[in-house]
């Protein structure tokens, strides 16, 4: 029985820098690609973008949170290191006490690792309903050059074995031991990257490659097979060094390549992009999404739109509408100056 | 007057006593006195309650001797942010009173008029004969944070707090509201704290003593749109003490007592959000129909009054939910004089709370204060004399309107 | 700081964060956030559990400076500037406040139409409270 998505949501914060801000603050910028980003506001997070996404993916199919079976939530920069935070996301959007809930929080492979979780969930329980939510806003010290990229947004998919906007026709994952590139002790409230460039990069381009390249043997597909490919973005340069070992073109990529607009949106980046790709995609393209988390590990999953069915908010209407702040104000919002 | 009316029904065994001074007849005010108010660093609430109890005592024509005071009802919030519990009990005991009936009268703002009305029905009770009616406030010990704790949990606290307000911010909410449905200006709100800074000038214990400009009013920095600066009464340290007594033995203390003609409180939901309508305070509205009634009065008969006038909305909502006006017309009533010190209902001659200040628990009884001495002649400054008054009104609010003493007091 | 527990913050959540109100048994009106007596009729202290839809028409606002921002709202009002609060007229009848947030102040007005998403109040004791604002009704639900 076919399962995949039959609802969709997105959010992305309306404030925005621009990359020219920091410039003028650092007198660089180093998010390659990247020419502005989304920024939380002072009365948001995770939770409460995660709440909004899965109100709108719930209503854009539409199907009544009593009707979630299985409830996943994926972000790096939770509010709380110990504590239930589906418990909140559950709670205030109506879903069922009963429901199981999964936090998936450790690497920006959580978004794709929720995605998973919630497909394994449909095959025991093939008329269930499972909500996938992924929202993120990832902090670095201000000192830091990976905090130039790091941006702010959420999304949020309803899997189910009906009334379908794209089925889900595979998934395959690699897992592996590295470390050095992007982490954070429990000491540790911002991120670090230790900057061993060629390294970190070798991690993510053999995370990806594995996973991707694994999934289509798995399914017997090429490269030119997929219209749209969306690949972690911890920038907007990154995708296309994938991409380009594994014979995927820039033209693939350019439907999900929203960190252009917003940054690095960490466990949320591979799911909003995944919803930038269904809003520009026609019934019959294939989607191609491959996540990494450092640490290591990839989830590849492939895709089939098959109806013409929309989320009622698009990814472009939010990335549109926007105010931009300066970086002092920047500094104020996200409580940098202490 | 039917026995089973609970308001008249003690009043109808008195009313015979002394018909001339209405249905109420049974109480009398025969002393009062009020520290100054202001920021006082060496003054805690024991220092200013003693103030307070001095002035009151030198105030009493024929002496007082303290042994008298047999009860006292203290008007208090915030306890001078140390005395949780028996707060009453400790500032009796410093004034010289250790062994009397205290209680600790808390109605936020108006636990000073809620005092006044406690010793009333202590005396009409025949419980006691002397009894003292004050309150204290010491806001300025605590650093600015906690003072904020203060302005703004006697609202409700769950969602009118959370939702980011102090007091400015709700009385604004009425104030434009206000402004919506009946056209009231910034100049109304401004017009108010002109005149009762004016009359503050001329009071020598109100905490500010200046004039200001209309134009400064209007122009001051915006604290909670629409309310500026200069609509926002100040916090203030300070204290008053009334001494009450049964009437039948006020000329022993003085040969001219003001007498106690009806007095009403009633509560309202905290919460704004909560009421049947954003503009009127219900409890105003009630409170002093309760005290007309008892009074046999009406807003008609009322030649000053003193108002509460934390934010200046409130002066024009009590101008309204007295019965002065209409409501809606608040702002021409004030535009037409009547309540300037020369026109003929004189409101807030002492310069109100905005000009007087604020002193949480004392607010009350200092305008009973002020009351007591408009009505004998013995203002303290007499260019701020209202002549030939004969009947005043002292309306206190706690809040944003929970709770409402309304106290009419006349020669 | 306004010290509201814990416990009496959490009792509260049904409230805060999907806006659950009270229709009265006898009278039918609904009373959020709840009394023990109803509201409209006073004769009632039975009721059935409503779903609120969350939208409503602002009936009144403040803008809130820093003047008048309470010590828990503080460095939101520095970040952030001044901030409207309204009085909101649910559509099922009932009127409460709350912050407005999303929207620029000079632009908030009366009788705007706004509905109610879950976001960050305030920190106390080290736990984070969350609750309803209102967002302009157009910005998407």
């Amino acid at each position: 029985m076919a399962v995949g998505i039959s609802g969709y949501g997105v959010y992305i914060p309306k404030l925005r820098i621009k990359r020219d801000d920091y410039a003028k603050a650092w007198g660089s910028f180093s998010a390659a690609g990247v020419s502005e980003k989304s920024v939380m506001g002072y009365d948001e997070d995770v939770l409460t973008s995660a709440a909004k996404v899965s109100r709108r993916a719930l209503e854009s199919v539409p199907l009544g949170p009593d009707k979630v079976s299985r409830f996943a939530l994926a972000s790096t920069s939770a509010p709380y290191i110990e504590k239930l935070l589906s418990g909140t996301v559950v709670v205030s959007v109506g879903i069922p006490n009963s429901t199981f809930t999964s936090d998936h929080t450790t690497s920006t492979r959580a978004g794709t690792e929720a995605f998973i979780a919630a497909a394994e969930h449909l095959a025991a329980n093939p008329s269930g309903n499972a909500l996938v939510a992924a929202a993120d806003a990832p902090r670095a010290s201000m000192w830091d050059s990976v905090e130039h990229g790091l941006g702010a947004g959420a999304a949020a998919l309803v899997l189910s074995g009906e009334n379908l906007i794209a089925e889900l026709e595979g998934y395959a994952s690699f897992a592996s031991e590295h470390f050095g590139e992007r982490f954070k002790t429990r000491e540790d409230e911002l991120l670090h990257d230790l900057s061993v460039k060629k390294f970190s990069e070798s991690s993510l381009i053999n995370s990806t490659t594995k996973a991707g390249t694994s999934l289509m043997k798995k399914l017997g597909r090429k490269p030119e097979d997929y219209q749209h490919v969306v690949i972690q973005q911890p920038d907007a340069r990154v995708p296309s060094t994938v991409a380009a070992r594994m014979n995927f073109t820039d033209a693939q990529l350019s439907s999900g390549l929203i960190s252009k607009m917003v940054g690095d949106l960490g466990a949320a980046s591979t799911i909003v992009g995944l919803a930038a790709a269904l809003d520009a995609s026609k019934v019959g393209d294939r989607i191609m999404v491959i996540s990494y988390g450092s640490g290591a590990g990839s989830d590849a999953l492939s895709l089939k739109v098959v109806s013409e069915r929309r989320a009622t908010v698009r990814v472009q209407e939010e990335l549109d509408r926007k105010e931009y702040i300066d970086y002092v104000k920047y500094l104020k919002i996200k409580g940098a100056i202490v | 007057m039917k026995e089973t009316d609970v308001s008249q029904g003690v009043l109808s065994r008195r009313s015979g006593l002394c018909p001339e001074v209405g249905c109420l007849g049974k109480v009398a005010i025969v002393g009062a006195g009020q520290s100054r108010y202001g920021e006082f660093p060496d003054k805690g609430i024991k220092e200013l309650f003693f103030d307070a109890f001095k002035d009151m005592a030198s105030s009493v024509d024929n002496g007082l001797d303290p042994k008298l005071i047999e009860s006292a009802y203290i008007g208090n919030l915030g306890s001078g942010g140390f005395q949780l519990g028996n707060m009453s009990a400790l500032v009796a005991e410093y004034a010289g009173l250790p062994h009397i009936n205290t209680m600790r009268i808390e109605n936020a703002c108006a636990s000073g008029g809620y005092a006044l009305v406690a010793a009333a029905m202590d005396v009409m009770s025949g419980t006691h004969k002397v009894v003292l009616a004050g309150g204290v406030e010491k806001m300025t010990d605590v650093s600015g944070m906690k003072q904020k704790y203060w302005l703004g949990v006697s609202g409700d606290t769950e969602y009118e707090r959370l939702a980011g307000t102090t007091f400015a911010g709700l009385y604004a909410l009425i104030a434009h509201r206000h402004m919506h449905e009946f056209g009231t200006k910034r100049e109304h709100l401004s017009g108010v704290a002109v005149k009762n800074h004016r009359n503050g000038s001329m009071n020598p214990k109100a905490q500010f003593q200046r004039e200001i400009t209309l134009e400064q009013a209007v122009k001051s920095p915006i604290v909670a749109y629409p309310l500026n600066l200069f609509d926002c009464c100040s916090t203030t340290d300070g204290a008053s003490a009334v001494l009450v007594c049964d009437a039948e033995i006020a000329k022993q203390f003085t040969d001219s007592p003001v007498y106690l003609a009806g007095f009403g409180t009633a509560s309202d939901y905290l919460a704004i959000h909560d009421r049947v309508s954003t503009v009127t305070l219900e409890g105003t509205r009630r409170a002093s129909a309760t005290a007309y009634k008892m009074a046999g009065l009406g807003p008609k008969d009322i030649q000053l009054a003193e108002v509460h006038d934390c934010f200046t909305i409130a002066e024009l909502l009590a101008y309204e939910d007295l019965g002065f006006c209409d409501k809606g017309k608040a702002g021409q009533y004030l535009d037409e004089g009547h309540t300037q010190l020369a026109g003929d209902k004189p409101v807030n001659a002492s310069g109100g709370l905005k000009s007087k200040g604020h002193p949480i628990g004392s607010t009350g009884t200092g305008q009973a204060y002020e009351m007591f001495h408009q009505l004998r002649g013995s203002v303290q400054k007499p260019a701020r004399q209202v002549k030939g008054a004969e009947i005043g009104l002292v309306h206190n609010v706690g809040g944003s309107g929970g709770t409402v003493a309304v106290s009419i007091m006349r020669r | 700081m306004a010290h509201v527990s814990v416990p009496m913050y959490w009792r509260t959540i049904p409230q805060r964060y999907r806006l659950v109100g009270q229709k009265c048994k006898k009278c039918g009106a609904v009373n959020f956030p709840p009394k023990g007596v109803c509201k409209y009729c006073s004769a009632s202290s039975e009721f059935d559990e409503v779903q609120l839809s969350g939208r409503g028409k602002i009936h009144t606002f403040v803008l809130i400076s820093a003047g008048g921002a309470p010590p828990e709202f503080a460095e939101q009002e520095k970040a952030g500037g001044q901030y409207p609060v309204a009085i909101v007229q649910l559509d099922e009848g009932p009127k409460v406040i709350g912050q407005v947030a999303d929207a620029d102040p000079k632009e908030v007005k009366i009788d705007m139409p706004v509905t109610a998403e879950l976001r960050k109040i305030y920190t106390e004791e080290g736990v984070i409270r969350y609750g309803f604002k209102f967002v302009p009704a157009t910005s998407g639900k």
